[in-house]
């Protein structure tokens, strides 16, 4: 089996395929601290690609509650579960990747989920709440925390789907990196959706062959951000073409938060896939619970997170997250702004780093009415 | 590396030797009776199917390429063959204890089986075919039966209590709705992404439970322009019994063409309760199918030596017709 380099789990490992990296890599970055789980960004993903019959399961985004949140169920437990202790040595992963656990007879190692695993992905939200007055009822290993985790297909670098297909139907963009199923190719086989650790490939029983996230490419070919990125009210999210570390651009957002700042991480990167969505993580769990899931950048991450208002640029491009539908290749500091950059270098928006504020009378004599606050 | 792919090649071919050696020792040969009349293509029960002699086929997991199957489900499959000299039928026979003809959840799979036949004269040395070995594929499914006997299987017939009240764009009818006579205007099909391509498991209307397939190696499955093969399986008291039926000359280039009296055959089954698809799958080796009333003479087809020896005849008598005709004439002196 070929050997490739995963520089996030910073060694070489076995891959179906040799590497073929595209020309360049759609990649965003979501901000778990500023997520309220409203859902926004779902159910324009779901009004956009998914409102058709043998669609009604599917969630190409979902918003999961962590650490009893889960879609579909136990996605994430049950494959920790499979693969075993999960080691580090520093940034290196000395652990199996789901290629190098495959059991015999499959490329990765996975398990299928079944329709009533995909029946409430609603399961766990915002369970676990903060204690109350005169101590906790009984006691659990998470005592005063969730968060929500945000979740679309990673359009992953060495992806598991594409290496599982026994018909080549699943692809990734030369022009973009964007992974796809190629809906003329597949025969619903559903090899693909056994080995995506993530479970971001779904069965469609009407149509009898599999879906998954298309990373909204009409949008991007058109220089625009996916509708689950410009919908979310939070302003959580922005995308990017993301370099390897080696080539990592400071001028480019992405690779700011990836790479510069080193604040945004990857997701479960011991599965082996490098992935191209990332994490800023949550700055009030215990870490012990994030470095299984983010790796062990996650305390340095948050580290340098909470130090952002000190830290202009970084301030700078967290402003920027959800500041235009337009594709941000670039960006720049400048005075009390900072500004975004298409690939060409024309200007698509200025934000101000602190929000400006008003103060006015809360008796408008003018209009005779009393104001309320607002921000 | 490279002494791994020649240890690879070497293995491979000891396996094939030894698999010619295995195929050597046991009965090969599969003989479809010429029958003529109609043949009986819409029911496997039918007791014209007794005068076909049957051979059972042993199965092996598939083990050549992953996806494998680790454990055998189908250790046999009973085949008989019928043709009339224009058509030819071949029944499949074997043991399943559950009908699996859903595929509506994700857990579903399907029963199903598959006859391959290689097109070109040449016996391909791998299942699935190989570059420049083109194989013909017909693959009988057990969704694709249901949908013919019962219409066309979706979430109602997994869910009785499926109900959804609203669908954009187009689509008629009212809530829960109709699938698939609802989503028949285009706009309404924009959802359904695999209908709107023409993927053959998308698109309710179903010509045949048998899809007409033709492979050049593994992952290389393709759907046919041209689907030519007919067919019909009965699952009953834990059997299935499936027929699969088509003209013996070839439609297309794509295409086995059985005008001969001995054609290579292979063999796979599907069993859906052990999650079997794709190459998941048992398989036999490449048997011979010797098909009566296609034996030739002088390596031409029986049929056209006929006509050949009738032309041959008809010219002769034409010929010496003329001589005679001309020497008269030249007797008389004319």
């Amino acid at each position: 089996m070929p050997r490739v380099f995963n520089w996030q789990i910073n060694r070489e490992m076995e891959y179906p395929y040799p590497a073929s990296p595209p020309e360049r890599q759609f990649a965003a970055v979501f901000d778990i601290n500023k997520c309220i789980a409203c859902q926004t960004c779902t159910l324009a993903c779901k009004q956009a690609w998914t409102s058709g019959r043998g669609q009604e399961h599917m969630f190409w985004n979902n918003v999961e509650t962590k650490p009893y949140g889960s879609y579909p169920l136990a996605w994430d437990v049950r494959l920790l579960e499979m693969l075993g202790p999960q080691t580090w040595e520093g940034d290196t992963y000395t652990g199996k990747t789901i290629f190098e656990a495959a059991p015999p007879g499959q490329v990765a190692l996975g398990f299928l989920p079944e329709d009533v695993d995909w029946a409430h992905p609603g399961l766990g939200e915002d369970e676990v709440y903060g204690v109350v007055e005169g101590g906790a009822y009984f006691g659990i290993p998470h005592q005063v925390w969730f968060f929500y985790l945000q979740r679309i297909c990673n359009h992953c670098t060495y992806p598991a789907c594409l290496a599982a297909c026994p018909r080549k139907a699943i692809y990734k963009r030369k022009e973009d990196g964007i992974v796809l199923i190629d809906q003329t190719r597949c025969r619903g086989y559903r090899e693909c959706e056994r080995a995506c650790p993530y479970k971001k490939i779904f069965y469609n029983g009407v149509t009898r062959i599999s879906e998954k996230c298309i990373a909204c490419f009409p949008r991007v070919e058109q220089g625009l951000q996916p509708f689950c990125t410009v919908n979310c009210i939070g302003r959580i999210r922005i995308n990017g073409w993301i370099h390897t570390p080696d080539k990592a651009d400071p001028e480019n957002p992405v690779d700011f938060l990836v790479h510069i700042r080193k604040v945004a991480l990857p997701l479960y990167p011991q599965f082996g896939l490098q992935v191209n969505i990332y994490y800023i993580p949550p700055i009030h769990v215990p870490t012990k619970f994030l470095r299984q899931m983010f790796g062990p950048r996650v305390d340095k991450a948050i580290e340098t997170y909470r130090k952002a208002p000190e830290d202009p640029e970084l301030k700078g491009v967290l402003m920027l997250m959800g500041a235009t539908e337009r594709w941000v290749d670039k960006f720049r500091v400048q005075g009390d702004y900072v500004y975004g950059y298409d690939e060409r270098g024309n200007e698509l928006v200025r934000v101000p780093l602190k929000e400006p504020i008003y103060l006015r009378p809360v008796y408008d004599r003018q209009f005779t009415v009393y104001r309320h606050n607002i921000t | 590396m490279r002494w791994l792919t020649l240890a690879a090649i070497a293995a491979l071919a000891v396996f094939l030797a030894g698999q010619r050696v295995v195929l050597a020792q046991q009965p090969t040969e599969i003989v479809s009776v010429l029958r003529p009349g109609p043949l009986p293509v819409t029911d496997p029960f039918d007791p014209a199917w007794d005068e076909a002699p049957a051979v059972d086929v042993p199965l092996g997991p598939q083990a050549m390429t992953i996806p494998s199957l680790l454990k055998l489900s189908v250790p046999t499959v009973r085949v008989r063959s019928l043709n009339n000299g224009d058509q030819i039928a071949l029944l499949l026979e074997w043991a399943d204890d559950t009908r699996d003809d859903l595929t509506v959840a994700d857990q579903q799979f399907r029963d199903a089986a598959a006859i391959q036949f290689p097109v070109g004269q040449e016996l391909p040395n791998i299942c699935m075919g190989a570059a420049g070995q083109l194989v013909n594929i017909w693959h009988w499914k057990a969704d694709w039966q249901r949908d013919i006997d019962q219409g066309f299987q979706e979430l109602v017939n997994q869910y009785p209590n499926f109900f959804k009240d609203f669908y954009p764009g187009g689509v008629t009818g009212t809530p829960p709705f109709t699938y698939p006579t609802d989503f028949d205007r285009p706009e309404a099909r924009q959802f359904q992404v695999g209908w709107a391509v023409g993927n053959p498991f998308s698109v309710p209307q179903r010509p045949s439970p048998v899809e007409d397939l033709k492979a050049i190696g593994f992952g290389s499955l393709t759907h046919k322009d041209r689907q030519e093969v007919g067919g019909r399986g009965v699952w009953r008291d834990g059997r299935w019994r499936v027929i699969f039926t088509r003209k013996l000359a070839a439609p297309d280039s794509e295409s086995a063409d059985l005008r001969r009296d001995q054609v290579p055959v292979a063999f796979a089954v599907w069993n859906g309760a052990n999650q079997e698809v794709g190459a998941r799958k048992q398989l036999s080796g490449f048997y011979t199918l010797r098909i009566q009333g296609q034996e030739r003479i002088l390596g031409l087809p029986r049929n056209l030596v006929g006509w050949l020896a009738a032309g041959f005849i008809g010219v002769l008598a034409v010929v010496v017709v003329t001589l005679r005709f001309l020497r008269r004439r030249a007797a008389a002196g004319i």
